[in-house]
């Protein structure tokens, strides 16, 4: 099982979690698994449009007290 | 003494030269080029042909008895506390910093070199912004492509400020009948962050600029004058500006683990050191701080740092505070820290003198000079007020 590769962008309001994901998806390959870590709640809606865009799977969204864990699988690259 | 180097002397390096008591701590600054450039004005040298002199010797910036040395580091090793520059020089310390800036890379995207060199971007240097003023100097017409070609970037405004400003031009010159204006950006909407977009959609809206949004420049083809995004749009242009992507430095780091892919330095985002290491810290655009990449954060980093190495208790809140021209003479901030999101600020022509008189200022702010102006505007301007009195509104 691959190990998911984290982002980490609690605290990130500027210019936010999503930055941090195209960055990694840049790059990333086919498989590969990705969590990113956020406390922005845009992140959520965010990731499901990024995901549609790119074709990109959404495996689970976490929301935890601190943070909000949304876990990917990229499928395209 | 306190034996304290500093690799370069942009915004963030000369801030913390600067603070640090001399009676105390032995510093040299070290800075391959001579000059520190003002970096905000290249929007203005690219989209109205500025020719504001943007920039000083490094050496007449530090206070007296900080030492300048120019020299390009060549490699840092934090575990042999050495650093080598180019001419095989080697230079030992006690605590290192950082502040390195980025570097643009225009060769990782195929195509973009081509266009680096012959339309310049308004990001890099004050000779690629001539550059580019020159393109739209001389511009009659046709689809002008704006955007970044990566996701990371310094100043996430700058980019939508180049298209207001490129709108504003055009309007003036009659041209806007004969033009398209196309904003790619990677992201799901013309500014990042989703608070600020609201408050600049509209204006995006209102000067017929067309976005394409989640476009992540993949290919350019020079020839057919396309760009291409990974996520399979394309766009066709006459005049491309694009940003090139950002990176961090090309330092050879010992341990090289302290670096990410696109070689930012791994640092812990309130007390600025780097993994592993109590005497070495990064500071500005180099790091990998979660914030926007602007010289307020590097300024409010290195005054961290300062109190760190006197032995004073700080950590940065992850302020940010980048100004946005939204052009005709009104400009906003973009405004937020780790706790509160950013500010739905609106833009009003005060901010616009402020965003203007910054350049005046920004001399005085590299010397700790305007300090008591910036703690007094920093509080006043405090995200958590800003945000209970705009959020609710907005
Ligand atoms: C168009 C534009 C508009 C902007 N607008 C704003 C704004 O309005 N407000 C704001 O706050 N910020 C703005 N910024 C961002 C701001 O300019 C940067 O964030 C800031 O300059 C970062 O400071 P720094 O000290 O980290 O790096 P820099 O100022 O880039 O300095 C890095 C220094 O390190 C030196 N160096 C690099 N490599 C080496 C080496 N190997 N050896 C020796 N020396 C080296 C370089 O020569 C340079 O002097 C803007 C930027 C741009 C491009």
């Amino acid at each position: 099982m691959t190990e998911a590769t984290i982002i980490d962008s609690r605290g990130s309001a500027c210019p936010g979690p999503i930055t941090d994901l195209a960055r990694a998806y840049r790059n990333s390959k086919v498989g590969d698994l990705l969590e990113l870590w956020a406390t922005d709640k845009g992140v959520q809606a965010d990731t499901a449009a990024w995901a549609k865009k790119t074709g990109n799977e959404i495996l689970e969204v976490k929301v935890d007290p601190d943070k909000i864990v949304v876990k990917i699988k990229i499928n395209k690259r | 003494m306190e034996k304290v180097l500093i690799i370069g002397g942009g915004g963030g390096g000369l801030i913390l030269a600067n603070h640090l008591p001399r009676k105390d701590f032995d510093v040299t600054v070290i800075d391959k080029d001579e000059y520190h450039y003002y970096q905000p004005w290249f929007l203005y040298v690219a989209f109205q042909g500025s020719r504001r002199k943007i920039w000083k010797p490094i050496a007449s910036l530090l206070k007296p008895g900080i030492r300048f040395v120019k020299d390009e580091i060549s490699e840092i090793n934090l575990d042999e506390r050495k650093v080598y520059g180019t001419r095989k020089t080697t230079y030992d310390y006690d605590k290192i910093i950082i502040a390195t800036g980025t570097s643009p890379d225009p060769d990782s995207i195929p195509g973009l070199r081509e266009i680096y060199n012959e339309y310049g971007d308004y990001h890099s240097n004050v000779q690629n912004s001539l550059k580019l003023w020159e393109h739209i100097k001389n511009f009659k017409g046709g689809t002008v492509a704006l955007g970044q070609a990566g996701p990371v970037c310094k100043c996430p405004p700058s980019l939508l400020e180049g298209a207001f400003q490129l709108e504003e031009y055009l309007k003036k010159k009659n041209l806007k009948d004969k033009t398209k204006i196309k904003f790619f950006t990677p992201f799901p909407r013309a500014y990042p962050a989703e608070q600020m977009n609201k408050v600049v959609e509209p204006m995006v809206e209102e000067r017929g600029i067309e976005v394409m949004t989640f476009f992540d420049v993949d290919t350019i083809d020079t020839k057919n004058k396309v760009i291409s995004s990974i996520e399979g749009d394309s766009i066709n242009y006459d005049l491309p500006i694009i940003v090139p992507p950002c990176k961090g430095t090309k330092i050879r780091i010992v341990p090289e683990k302290v670096k990410n892919p696109d070689r930012f330095i791994i640092t812990d985002k309130k007390t600025m050191r780097i993994e592993g290491y109590d005497n070495a810290f990064a500071i500005g655009d180099v790091n990998t701080v979660p914030t926007s990449k602007t010289g307020v954060t590097a300024h409010l980093e290195a005054q961290v740092v300062s109190n760190l190495l006197q032995g004073v208790y700080d950590e940065f809140t992850g302020r940010i505070n980048c100004p946005f021209d939204t052009a005709y003479g009104k400009a906003t901030f973009v405004i937020a820290d780790y706790e509160n999101p950013v500010v739905p600020y609106p833009p009003t022509r005060i901010k616009h003198i402020m965003k203007m008189s910054m350049a005046r200022i920004y001399w005085m702010t590299l010397k700790g000079q305007a300090d008591p102006i910036f703690d007094y505007y920093f509080d006043f301007t405090n995200p958590k007020k800003l945000n209970e009195k705009y959020a609710t509104e907005a």
